[in-house]
């Protein structure tokens, strides 16, 4: 008599257990929800621009790097766009569109560089020092765009003459050996 | 494709010094005996065998993958694909020390330097000179040195010369509206390295442009034609075609251009248009009040608008997250622009009552604010509901005493009356009635 009693306490138990695991599972899905809400939205909606240059040369990613050049046809669909998230009016977070990257300025050992991180350009915050070197301040000449970093004064962001070469920046916007023009508009 | 197995001197040598042992007659015999060998093996090497040194050697070598972008070109034209490793982790100039050789997929042998032959590779890029359709497919670059070896494919599609393909071999190009900018002939860096004298031929939907003609000027020595005030009707195909010689020969290099004309975006003055200067709201409940900003054909994009808080921002004045901005709204009707950002309470407290909320928007043209209070609307109270009820009963109550009074006045007439007329009874009710 006591086994089937005992099997019977446990086919209950199995019974019992999923609706109180559910609402456990389901009040925990309900607590982590509110507690990872964002609180306050950031007022400023993302949006995706087109960026390619005065020479026509549009951007795309070549082993994680970011390069200008020409795409044809079919190769059109590798075509990158530029998040923005405006900081303000003049000033700028860009990242790469649909995937978790943001173009920074970083000083390695003397050495301005352009730097893609992995990071989501909705977590970047316009308060915060360290986010600095993803801001971008945009100046707007005629039909074109120039990008200087607001965290490298005096650096600009350019492509080279020659296609297929990566997105850097330059402290020499003026030579005509760098483009830092560009055309930038919305989709 | 012709290769010796061995020196044919040393061969000879070897066959000579065979030794005095043997007869002149013999040697003589054997001699024509191994060249009759020699010549069939060499023969047969040059149709059939593909030369043991020339044959790639796969092992322990990386395949990396395909390069990501797929080469679309014309018949009739040079082709020249550079090995995608050199881009991608050689740097520029590939080093002296490594070792580059192409294959096509479809074979296993690899393309000789020679550039006799229509297809050859020259610095490491493999250039098919005319090229033709079948040369289609996938080649293979094989970098290697005394240690390391990888490889990568690369697509070549070559197509008829058609408007069919125009779309798929067309560079997509665009230019802002009624402003001056340039087209660019590209990928012509093979062709134009080393060249100062550059000259391009530029064409609109077949037709060639006049060098002389004011609205286009292809600027020498340069691959770009530039477009004055560019209009509507500048937008479709374009194709520039560059003159190339090779060994005596000269060949046309084309590049078709597809370009689109776009409209630069406005900026206007945002004027907030929305909410009103008090929101009427009860504590304890959920309170969402939008702010609406007018663009008119101004852009969504230059245009910012947020919520703040005694001069706080929302984020930082609620970190609780009780008061937020909602996802900000862009939309259009009967196209004028408009964008939206609500403040939300969740729920309203009596300390959002003395706080001063405004709606700011900004862009490079202007800058402005509204400011907003939330006021107490007096909540649902019995007194609410008592108050017109009370004054229900207290008009019923005053018709009822006022008819009670009515009543009693008419009760002592007609007791006045039957005192009076007490002879006639009857007369009663209708005296009731008359007072009625």
């Amino acid at each position: 008599m006591a086994v089937p009693r005992r099997q019977r306490c446990h086919r209950m138990g199995i019974c019992r257990c999923p609706p109180s695991h559910l609402i456990s599972l389901l009040l925990f899905l309900f607590a982590s929800e509110t507690a990872c809400r964002p609180s306050g939205k950031r007022p400023f909606k993302m949006q995706a621009f087109r960026i390619w240059d005065i020479n026509q040369k549009t951007f795309y990613l070549r082993n994680n790097q970011l390069v200008a050049g020409y795409l044809q046809g079919p190769n059109t669909n590798l075509e990158e766009e530029i998040d923005v998230v405006p900081v303000e009016p003049h000033t700028m977070f860009l990242g790469i569109h649909g995937r978790k990257l943001c173009l920074a300025c970083v000083n390695v050992g003397n050495e301005i560089r352009l730097q893609l991180e992995e990071v989501n350009i909705t977590d970047l915050s316009r308060t915060r020092e360290e986010d600095k070197r993803f801001t971008f301040i945009r100046s707007e000449n005629g039909p074109t765009t120039s990008f200087e970093s607001a965290a490298c004064p005096g650096w600009f962001l350019c492509t080279e003459l020659e296609a297929d070469q990566p997105v850097s920046l330059t402290n020499t916007p003026k030579e005509a050996i760098k483009v830092t023009k560009f055309y930038f508009q919305q989709n | 494709m012709l290769v010796l197995l061995g020196d044919p001197s040393v061969f000879f040598s070897r066959l000579l010094s065979a030794g005095p042992k043997v007869s002149t007659f013999c040697a003589l015999w054997k001699l024509s005996e191994t060249m009759f060998l020699y010549l069939l093996i060499m023969g047969v090497s040059a149709f059939t065998i593909p030369p043991a040194e020339h044959m790639v050697i796969s092992e322990n070598c990386q395949f990396r993958g395909k390069h990501f972008k797929t080469d679309f070109k014309v018949e009739g034209e040079p082709v020249v694909l550079r090995c995608p490793q050199v881009r991608y982790w050689l740097g520029a100039s590939a080093s002296p020390h490594v070792n580059l050789m192409w294959r096509k997929n479809d074979s296993m042998r690899v393309v000789s330097g020679k550039e006799e032959t229509r297809i050859w590779v020259q610095d490491g890029a493999l250039w098919i000179l005319p090229a033709m359709q079948g040369d289609s497919g996938t080649y293979i670059c094989t970098v290697r040195n005394t240690s390391y070896c990888d490889e990568m494919s690369i697509e070549l599609r070559v197509f008829g010369k058609t408007e069919v393909s125009l779309p798929v071999i067309s560079y997509p190009q665009i230019l802002t509206f009624s402003t001056s900018g340039s087209l660019v002939c590209p990928e012509l860096s093979e062709f134009t390295r080393n060249k100062t004298d550059m000259k391009i031929q530029w064409y609109k939907d077949s037709v060639l442009l006049d060098p002389d003609n004011e609205k286009f000027l292809s600027v020498r020595g340069t691959t770009r034609l530039l477009i004055h005030n560019v209009s509507v009707e500048d937008a479709g195909y374009y194709s520039c075609v560059m003159m190339f010689a090779h060994q005596g020969m000269s060949y046309n290099i084309t590049r078709n251009i597809k370009l689109r004309i776009n409209k630069k975006e406005e900026e206007t003055i945002p004027v907030i248009i929305s909410p009103h200067q008090t929101i009427l709201t009860s504590l304890g409940s959920r309170l969402t009040i939008p702010c609406k900003v007018f663009l008119g054909a101004g852009s969504h994009s230059t245009t910012m608008l947020w919520w703040m808080a005694n001069n706080t921002n929302i984020d930082s004045a609620y970190q609780d997250g009780r008061v937020s901005e909602g996802q900000r709204l862009d939309y259009s009707e009967n196209n004028e622009n408009y964008i939206e950002v609500s403040l939300i309470f969740d729920p309203v407290i009596r300390e959002d009552l003395t706080m001063d909320f405004k709606c700011v928007v900004r862009n490079t043209l202007s800058f402005q604010m509204l400011h907003t209070t939330v006021k107490e609307v007096a909540t649902f109270s019995w007194g609410i509901v008592l108050a017109p009820l009370s004054l229900v009963f207290l008009l019923l109550g005053g018709m009822w005493i006022h008819r009670q009074y009515k009543l009693r006045t008419g009760k002592a007439y007609g007791l006045t009356a039957l005192k009076t007329s007490h002879q006639d009874f009857q007369s009663y009710p209708s005296k009731i009635k008359e007072i009625k």
